[in-house]
């Protein structure tokens, strides 16, 4: 199915579609735009959220289960999972959950991981204004949504070219059917156009090959050295899915799965206190080495989407990108700001 | 899913970040991009901000002593016995007899209720809080010789500079934000100097490292300041325009030369002379430090050392230059400028002025102090000796981050009454009479100071649990009950009350502080807010040089204990731990206390890592695992102090600086045994 929505009919879209599920959108706050439960407020197409969106489908901290021992026997509960439409997500977020899908869908499959999945609509928004911080392009992975998802939008100026891929996508639509238009041949030829505009604005000298033969040259204790340790880079990163098993609580408490990452030390730490990565700088070169080398021999596909999230987050002056130790000038810092 | 913008916990950096709240639970954090200062970027313990918020262990109700044990209680018993038993000391004994500790964990608004309690309805100023033992030396010796205690410009600006002085901050590890803008700066091409015992991080990407022996600070400043002179290189018309004092400062700084004080702090002249050619000839230079330099028996005297270092190079008051003290606490600047110090009021007005205690009579309706109190430390003393006697200590775990332990704990017990209010229990509220379960960050409104001295929104995102309340909502009950007003309806109009006898907050509301908030000063409801102090003139016209000379530390290593012990922080934990050592990621980073030493030494002793060991001071003895360490020193040792297993402040000395009155932390003669296995 496919239709024209215009620009200012999409808070009714969203509205319609808001009694039936969760809608999580981006919307503008002030400190940036952010994906949270859409309640009405101005939603932000434009900017892209530092925090991805799939956060949704492996939370920084999620109760895998509650126990709760009674007369010497445990019971355990599971939690609800709230049935989600994730709006306005990018090209390269939605690469990145085709990406987590193959992880987790390796035998066995995570269950907690297919439960939130299989409770969450995707609509997809093609990326007409890409960031400079974005490469999408170069790993395949945008501007426009090539995986599977329920419903994809173009911003094609005055409204959305709306094309449904799944019955989840006709659904959606018709939940705000009274808005649409029908969908005309400009409509396309404009979404080809803006699209085509997208990629030439993007760098192309950063494919995963290109990035690899960086990884060749990098040094990488002397990046070490500048990385601060904080994580952020996989905190950012959609496709970094590392977590953490603990119990909190005794007697009872919670099951709790969460975010880790193996840019810190006691990630990759050996009981008796070794540490096989045990510099800042073949940490980093680890989490290099998982996108660009492990995952796509384990998936077929490139651990990144080239959605520059680590470059924007990195609080030393690495350039994430070129792996170089060079200053991100005063019009990077600026642009972080937008 | 929604997201709460709010400001971090941690340290003074003051970063933005967005706490992820989902079914009433904090499930994450995020950086927050449009902030002006940390820009999109966290450190470790800031991503996982919100992880303790949701621990078990929080305190939630109040609890009363009963014999050994701390038994529930409702809030109208525990606040009815602490009005009680405070008014029966004040009957019995008088004002003085009482004090109060505050938190620089918490906001703006509750610590200006708390010293407003402590003055208007205890009548005493016997009110501190822990930045007496962090930055007391630089309220008093940036005050002295700025006229204004705090950092002159802000963090961003430090990208400006062309060399930066670092003195005493392992930053890249207590202060990550402030860091990565030295580091943006480096790789613009400014020159790093790092004065650190240790080889941090930093000075290991410093174009010099100096690593002068602990506690002769004053000796290779003043050598730099006269190195400086010598080779013309001062701001000859920045000292005649700006400053006073001089010709005493430089007779005083001269006695230093280079050989002189390469004898003193063991730092070879040779580096003494390349950092001040590199320091003096930046057009653009900025000092930054911490508790290395005012963590000393004569920390005043290394912060007026630094001042006139800038100030005779004329690097103050302009981007890119300037002094820059690193706050430790999220609100240890707020805090001060609360007049949570026994000395002054809101803003830094003096207690002992007639004028200014006028006004906070008319304003609170009540009769105030007019001596200055005790500090932190003074107060202990007194309740060892007997003469105070009744306690309240708010968000603060005096036990473990105090110095001396022992005495500490001896001092605590020997008073009539203790009440503490926090949000875990601690090694603190094991000995109080009354405990009450506090909010957390999360939990409640109201505004936090920076380090830059910008004040920023802290917004609720969850409920408390259990029967914890926000701070200030108990304060204002326990005012009325001590029979003081204490009318508020909401943080907000606390800060309404702050601004209106306040001169540099003057301007600031909840309705102007934006995604930017606002850095004092700000007098006026039209006024921006102000990026870099000092820029036309010091608020007390000139800045005053002030010489100062070098005198030995209390203790240095002899025979009996060979070894020189510093004392500091892990990037993975806070102070007393009672945070991010229940957040598992930070937990697991640094699981267990540890010395650091260096290998030399190790290999001597038969140490290896992770061979147990006891260090031990006059004070006390821990037992920790031994962990090598390059950038130690020969002779020296790293004990951080968050380890209540291990507590390091069991070692320290309670020696006073006689200004500022903080006690000497960072060093301790100390010797090392091995431990049985």
């Amino acid at each position: 199915m496919k239709a024209f929505l215009p620009k200012h009919k999409l808070p009714l879209l969203l509205e319609a579609l808001r009694g039936q599920m969760e809608v999580i959108a981006p919307v503008s706050t002030d400190a940036g735009p952010a994906f949270v439960t859409w309640q009405g407020q101005p939603i932000d197409l434009m900017g892209k959220p530092l925090s991805p969106v799939t956060e949704f489908l492996l939370p920084h901290k999620e109760a895998l289960f509650t126990y709760v021992q009674e007369a010497g026997r445990y019971t355990f509960k599971e939690e609800m999972i709230p049935s989600r439409l994730l709006f306005g997500i990018r090209p390269c977020d939605l690469h990145a959950i085709a990406l987590l899908d193959r992880i987790f869908g390796r035998e066995p499959p995570d269950q907690a991981y297919f439960r939130r999945r299989r409770a969450t609509a995707l609509v997809v928004q093609n990326c007409t204004s890409p960031g400079k911080e974005c490469f999408c392009v170069g790993l395949e992975a945008g501007p426009e949504a090539k995986d599977p998802c329920d419903l994809q939008l173009t911003d094609i100026g005055d409204g959305f070219l709306c094309q449904a891929e799944t019955p989840v996508g006709i659904l959606i639509l018709n939940a705000g059917r009274v808005l649409l238009q029908p969908a005309l041949p400009e409509h396309f030829q404009e979404k080809t156009k803006l699209l085509q505009e997208a990629r030439r604005a993007m760098p192309r000298d950063r494919s995963c090959s290109q990035i690899r033969q960086a990884m060749q040259r990098a040094d990488w204790e002397a990046l070490g050295r500048e990385c601060l340790s904080c994580g952020g880079c996989s905190f950012v990163c959609p496709v970094c899915h590392c977590f953490n098993i603990l119990d909190l609580g005794v007697p009872d408490g919670q099951r709790l799965r969460c975010r880790d990452s193996c840019i810190l030390s006691g990630f990759s730490r050996l009981t008796g206190g070794a540490n096989p990565r045990r510099t800042p700088g073949q940490r980093l070169r680890h989490w290099y080495q998982e996108k660009f080398e492990d995952i796509p021999q384990i998936t077929g596909l490139t651990g990144c989407v080239g959605c520059g999230r680590c470059h924007l987050t990195c609080p030393a002056a690495i350039n994430r990108v070129d792996l170089s130790v060079v200053s991100r000038l005063m019009g990077d810092g600026s642009e972080a700001r937008r | 899913m929604e997201k709460v913008i709010t400001t971090c916990i941690y340290c003074g950096c003051g970063c933005g970040l967005l706490l992820h709240v989902d079914g009433g639970r904090i499930v994450g954090a995020s950086p927050s991009i449009t902030h002006p200062m940390s820009r999109g970027s966290l450190c470790i313990k800031g991503w996982m901000a919100g992880d303790f918020v949701g621990h078990p262990d929080r305190l939630k109700s109040p609890l009363i002593r009963q014999g050994d044990r701390l038994i529930k209680a409702t809030w109208d018993e525990a606040l009815a016995l602490t009005a009680e038993s405070l008014r029966g000391i004040q009957k019995e004994f008088g004002p003085q007899a009482l004090g109060v500790l505050t938190s620089a964990k918490g906001t703006n608004e509750e610590n200006y209720l708390l010293m407003k309690m402590a003055r208007a309805a205890l009548g005493t100023n016997n009110v501190d809080h822990v930045a007496r033992l962090c930055h007391a030396p630089t309220v008093a010796g940036l005050g002295f010789a700025l006229g204004s205690g705090a950092m002159t410009g802000s963090i961003f600006s430090l990208q400006s500079s062309d060399a930066i002085l670092i003195v005493g901050s392992n930053t890249t590890e207590q202060h990550p934000l402030v860091a990565s803008h030295i580091l943006r700066a480096r790789s613009k091409g400014a020159k790093l100097i790092v004065v650190d015992p240790r080889k941090t991080r930093l000075a290991e990407l410093a174009d010099l490292w100096l690593s002068p022996r602990q506690g002769t600070d004053v000796a290779w400043i003043n050598c730099l300041l006269n190195i400086i002179v010598q080779r013309d290189l001062a701001d000859w018309q920045f000292i005649k325009e700006r400053t006073e004092g001089f010709i005493e400062t430089l007779q005083a700084a001269s006695a230093y030369t280079a050989e002189k004080a390469e004898e003193i702090s063991g730092v070879p002249a040779a580096d003494l002379v390349k950092a001040a050619s590199i320091f003096g000839l930046a057009s653009r230079g900025a000092i930054v430090y911490a508790m290395g330099v005012t963590q000393h028996v004569r920390g005043t005297d290394i912060v007026q050392a630094l001042a006139n270092l800038a100030l005779v190079t004329g690097n103050v008051g302009r981007e890119g230059t300037g002094i820059y003290p690193l706050r430790g606490h999220q609100n240890v600047q707020g805090a001060c400028d609360m007049g949570a110090l026994p000395n002054v009021l809101s803003g830094y007005q003096v207690v002992s002025s007639p004028q200014v205690r006028a006004k906070f009579v008319e304003a609170w309706r009540a009769q105030l102090p007019c001596e200055p109190g005790l500090t932190a430390l003074e107060m202990l003393w007194a309740a060892e000796s007997g003469s105070l006697k009744g306690l309240i200590i708010v968000g603060e775990n005096p036990v473990i981050s105090y110095p001396h332990t022992s005495r500490v704990q001896k001092a605590l017990k020997g008073l009539e009454f203790l009440m503490v209010s926090d949000i875990f229990p601690t090694e603190t509220t094991a000995l109080a009479d009354v405990v009450l379960p506090a909010a957390c960050f999360a939990e409640k409104d109201g505004t936090f100071t920076s380090t830059e001295r910008r004040v920023q929104r802290v917004r609720k995102a969850v409920d408390p649990p259990g029967e914890a309340r926000a701070e200030w909502e108990w304060i204002c009950d326990l005012t009325r009950r001590l029979g003081a007003k204490a009318e508020y309806s909401s943080p907000g109009d606390v800060m309404d009350e702050i601004a209106s006898l306040t001169p540099s907050y003057g301007g600031i509301s909840y309705e102007r502080l934006g995604p930017d908030g606002l850095q004092w000063p700000c007098p006026t409801k039209d006024h921006p807010g102000t990026s870099i102090l000092h820029v036309s003139r010091f608020p007390h016209g000139l800045a005053r040089l002030r010489p100062v000379l070098y005198i030995d530390p209390p203790e240095t290593p002899d025979e009996d204990y060979p070894f020189m012990l510093t004392t500091g922080r892990s990037l993975y934990h806070f102070h007393t731990g009672t945070m991010t050592r229940r957040t598992s990621l930070l937990d697991r980073e640094v699981p267990t206390p540890f010395v650091e030493i260096n290998p030399e030494d190790a290999r001597l002793m038969g140490i290896r890592d992770g061979t147990k060991v006891r260090v031990e001071t006059r004070r006390g003895s821990v037992s920790v695992e031994a962990r090598l360490a390059e950038g130690v020193c020969k002779g020296d040792l790293f004990l951080p102090f968050h380890f209540s297993e291990a507590p390091a402040n069991a070692l320290t000395a309670q020696y006073l600086d006689p200004v500022s009155k903080i006690a000497e932390l960072k060093v301790s003669a100390a010797r090392l045994k091995k431990e049985a296995p």
